[in-house]
């Protein structure tokens, strides 16, 4: 739901990977799993070390 | 009809106390009407009489408001009022956020009818519109009589009971909050007659105000990432087996924060999840996908971040109030840095 | 060929248990133990009872699942694919019967604090259309071993069965008023009326927050499961096309058969605006399919009906709320105007909360107020189709307006109205 996080002023917002599993997937092996999550978290990292001034939507996987 | 008691609240400047310098001065009562207070006077006419004039330093009440307001409350109340008149504090921050404090204390407190009056950038709106009925006035006290000419007319139909017409047409800030009525047409004719009217560049009255969130300044980190202490919070229903904290599975008030000191992650076996807005089953399974706190911890060993703090937040997000988000986020803003935290990654689905 | 629907409507002022199944005048004689025994034919179904209930009683129908308006074709398939044949609807003559109304309840439900209640006297009658209405009440209980699907399937077959079985009393009768509805290809407007503004309607009749049984048609029976957008004539919904599903609060089954929005549409059809068209959507669990599902939407009404302006509403809760605003948001970004008739989703009475989207271009929304708002409900002498609540539910309740059926109709029924102080 990223409109509504763009909607109410998060300023960094990275998609994640869907509502019942944000940083997961329940179709990959655990450690594919692992791996996904890493490039989520390591995005999250990203955006936090970016300027921005404005609510920011840090692309799709 | 026997004339009415009104008791007026100033602050420091406009009770002709002083100015700054007399920002902390104390509670104090005075007989009859001083300063904005005799304009209020005016305007009450034959109704009533402004029977004292309560003061206070604006500071004073910032850096104590609750002592304040109880003081204030209890010289108000020695007078009997029939109606509390508070400000009108214009642009002033401080006195705007006191005059609201006041009526909102004065209504619910004493169950007295209160009326205050400010520039709608005043702080003292945002936080006290759904209490008390705040009339809009202009940034500066140019035309004080006129603009205390409103307040009074407010004043008098809350003490009489009288029915109050929609904000626009009173002058009060629109207090956000909904009451039902019937309307004379069903909302499929008054859609379509909306519609026609969009399509004709004729004006419209939309039913529902478009929400207006603040725009939140971007923070930026200050430090490099192999500097900084990364905290985890999430808003998906994570909580330790028992849901010690009786964090609400809907419409949340509470929050938990639970210590991951010394673990390289979640165990399963250990945590529930007590959301209601989306199926669990995954994130039950492996917490992991809901908090990464696995990842962090190899990030932090790899010194990709300097440190993951040692507690995770956690509450449920769905059908919680916008005033409670944003209670429970500037409560766990607050923890988080007095525990020295440099940046948060949220996690939601 | 054009679609050329004749509503032939009949008012009923009294209903009564007679022999046979009649309508005099204005008074609609019904053959109750006839009419049992024929449902009591379904198998899914163990036993049956209907009773009689009229306005100004102090009486409350309890376990509420779904209202039906009686229609009957004079000649056709009626709910076809669902009672009938699938056919086609909303063309040739229907009978109509008004101030009468069946309602069905769930005799199966646990928790029965999720199902509405109809008043028949006190300030909740006013609100409720079916607290002014004489209403035909249904119940059932489920043969052994019967699941939840199959239930309500039965239920709801047993409720269009005595839509058409009431309504054919009025076969002979001269009708009290007639309305024909008979709308062109939007192809095919004539040049002195090309300067009115083209409007269509996107209807979203089933939101798979809760997915669809097998048996659980929606859309000239069909289930409508991953549906993408296509497109009806008006005269279909009119005349049986659309169920609602066995879900819905602030919903019935009788609001779509009188749909308020295509009645208004065709009202000013030809005067201030031209009615191009109805968009059918359903709203998804997932965002992908949202997405798609809105710009395929969008399409239909900007390339296909070529749309000036859509009015848009919902069926359900926050998610088809978000789906529905996405639509529009698709639409608005073809430069085609909207309206929106939203509830009121705040929990908490508050104006911020009213909306949970925000996209360029939603200027203009109508609401129908909010199912949260708390109802005080007075004191009844009777219940009704909830032996089993009858102590709970007869005393003073202290609810909301989702509980009253009728009170809140999402595709804007209703009058009720939250506003803003």
């Amino acid at each position: 739901m990223t409109p509504v996080a763009v909607m109410v002023g998060a300023n960094r917002i990275v998609p994640a990977a869907g509502i019942i599993h944000p940083l997961g997937n329940t179709e990959l092996s655990p450690d594919e799993e692992k791996a996904l999550r890493r490039r989520i978290v390591e995005k999250a990292l990203q955006a936090l070390r970016t300027e921005v001034v404005e609510p920011t939507v840090f692309g799709g996987e | 009809m026997n004339s009415l008691r009104v008791v007026c609240y100033l602050n420091q400047f406009f009770g002709q106390l002083g100015g700054e310098d007399k920002a902390g001065v104390g509670p104090q009562a005075v007989k009859g009407a001083v300063g904005p207070a005799r304009a209020v006077e005016q305007a009450l006419g034959g109704a009533g009489t402004v029977v004292a004039t309560v003061r206070c330093g604006d500071n004073y009440v910032a850096e104590q408001t609750d002592k304040a307001v109880a003081e204030l409350l209890a010289l108000v109340a020695a007078e009997r009022p029939d109606l509390v008149v508070a400000g009108p504090a214009f642009l002033a921050g401080r006195y705007g956020v006191a005059c609201g404090a006041l009526c909102a204390a004065v209504q619910a407190e004493l169950g007295i009818p209160a009326i205050t009056g400010m520039h709608g950038e005043n702080p003292g709106v945002d936080l006290y519109r759904r209490q008390v009925y705040i009339v809009e006035t202009g940034a500066e006290a140019g035309r004080m009589l006129a603009e205390v000419g409103r307040l009074v007319a407010l004043g008098l139909k809350l003490v009489r009971g009288e029915p109050l017409g929609p904000p626009a047409a009173e002058g009060y800030f629109a207090r956000g909050v909904t009451r039902h009525v019937l309307a004379e047409r069903n909302a499929a004719e008054r859609a379509v007659a909306m519609l026609t009217a969009k399509l004709a560049g004729r004006p419209f009255a939309s039913e529902v105000p478009l929400p207006d969130f603040p725009r939140i300044p971007a923070p930026r980190l200050l430090k490099t990432l192999e500097g900084a202490t990364i905290a985890l919070v999430t808003d998906g229903g994570l909580v330790p087996q028992g849901n010690p904290d009786g964090i609400e599975p809907l419409n949340a008030t509470r929050y938990g924060g639970y210590s991951i000191e010394g673990k390289a992650g979640l165990d399963a076996g250990q945590y529930d999840n007590v959301h209601r807005g989306y199926d669990t089953t995954y994130v039950k399974q492996d917490p992991h996908r809901l908090v990464p706190v696995d990842v962090a911890r190899e990030l932090e060993e790899q010194g990709a971040i300097g440190k993951l703090h040692e507690t995770v937040y956690s509450t449920t997000g769905v059908a919680t109030t916008l005033a409670h988000s944003a209670r429970m986020g500037r409560e766990i803003a607050d923890k988080l840095r007095q525990a020295g935290v440099d940046a948060v990654i949220l996690t939601s689905t | 060929m054009r679609l050329r629907l004749e509503l032939r409507r009949s008012q009923v002022n009294a209903l009564t248990a007679a022999s046979a199944t009649r309508l005099a005048g204005q008074r609609l004689d019904v053959d109750v133990d006839g009419l049992r025994a024929v449902l009591e034919g379904d198998p899914r179904l163990a036993r049956l009872r209907i009773d009689l209930v009229h306005p100004g009683e102090r009486c409350r129908i309890g376990r509420v699942f779904d209202v039906v308006a009686p229609r009957a074709k004079l000649d056709g398939s009626d709910f076809p694919g669902v009672l009938g044949p699938v056919a086609r609807a909303g063309d040739g003559v229907t009978l109509a019967l008004d101030g009468v109304s069946i309602v069905l309840t769930d005799q199966q439900a646990e928790h029965a604090a999720m199902l509405a209640v109809i008043d028949m006297a006190g300030p909740t009658a006013a609100l409720s259309t079916f607290g002014r209405t004489h209403n035909v009440v249904i119940s059932a209980w489920p043969a052994a071993g019967m699941g939840r699907a199959e239930y309500l399937a039965a239920v709801r077959l047993a409720g269009l069965k005595t839509a058409v079985h009431l309504a054919q009393a009025a076969r002979e009768a001269e009708p009290d008023a007639v309305q024909v509805f008979e709308l062109p290809s939007p192809a095919r407007v004539p040049a002195e009326l090309a300067h009115l503004p083209r409007v269509a309607y996107v209807f979203q009749i089933h939101s798979h927050q809760r997915p669809t049984g097998v048996d659980e048609g929606i859309l000239y029976g069909d289930p409508v499961r991953r549906m993408v957008p296509t497109i009806l004539h008006p005269n279909e919904i009119l005349d049986g096309a659309v169920l609602r599903g066995f879900m819905g609060r602030n919903a019935t089954t009788w609001a779509i058969q009188n749909h308020p929005v295509i009645r208004a549409l065709y009202a000013e059809h030809g005067r201030t605006l031209w009615f191009t068209g109805v968009v059918v959507t359903v709203a998804h669990a997932t965002e992908p399919e949202r997405v798609r599902s809105a710009f395929m939407a969008a399409d239909l009404v900007a390339h296909v009906l070529g749309a000036d302006g859509a009015l848009l509403t919902k069926i359900g809760g926050g998610a088809p709320h978000v789906d529905m605003a996405q639509a529009a948001a698709q639409c608005e970004a073809l430069g085609v105007k909207t309206t929106l008739i939203v509830e009121d989703m705040s929990t908490d009475g508050s104006a911020e909360g009213m909306l949970l989207f925000d996209f360029p271009g939603m200027d203009a929304l109508v609401n129908v107020g909010s199912g949260q708002h708390r109802l005080p409900f007075p004191a009844m002498e009777r219940v009704v189709g909830a032996d089993d609540l009858a102590m709970k539910l007869g005393g003073e309740m202290n609810a909301t307006y989702g509980t009253l059926c009728g009170a809140i109709e999402q595709i804007g029924a209703t009058n009720v109205m939250a506003v803003v102080e």
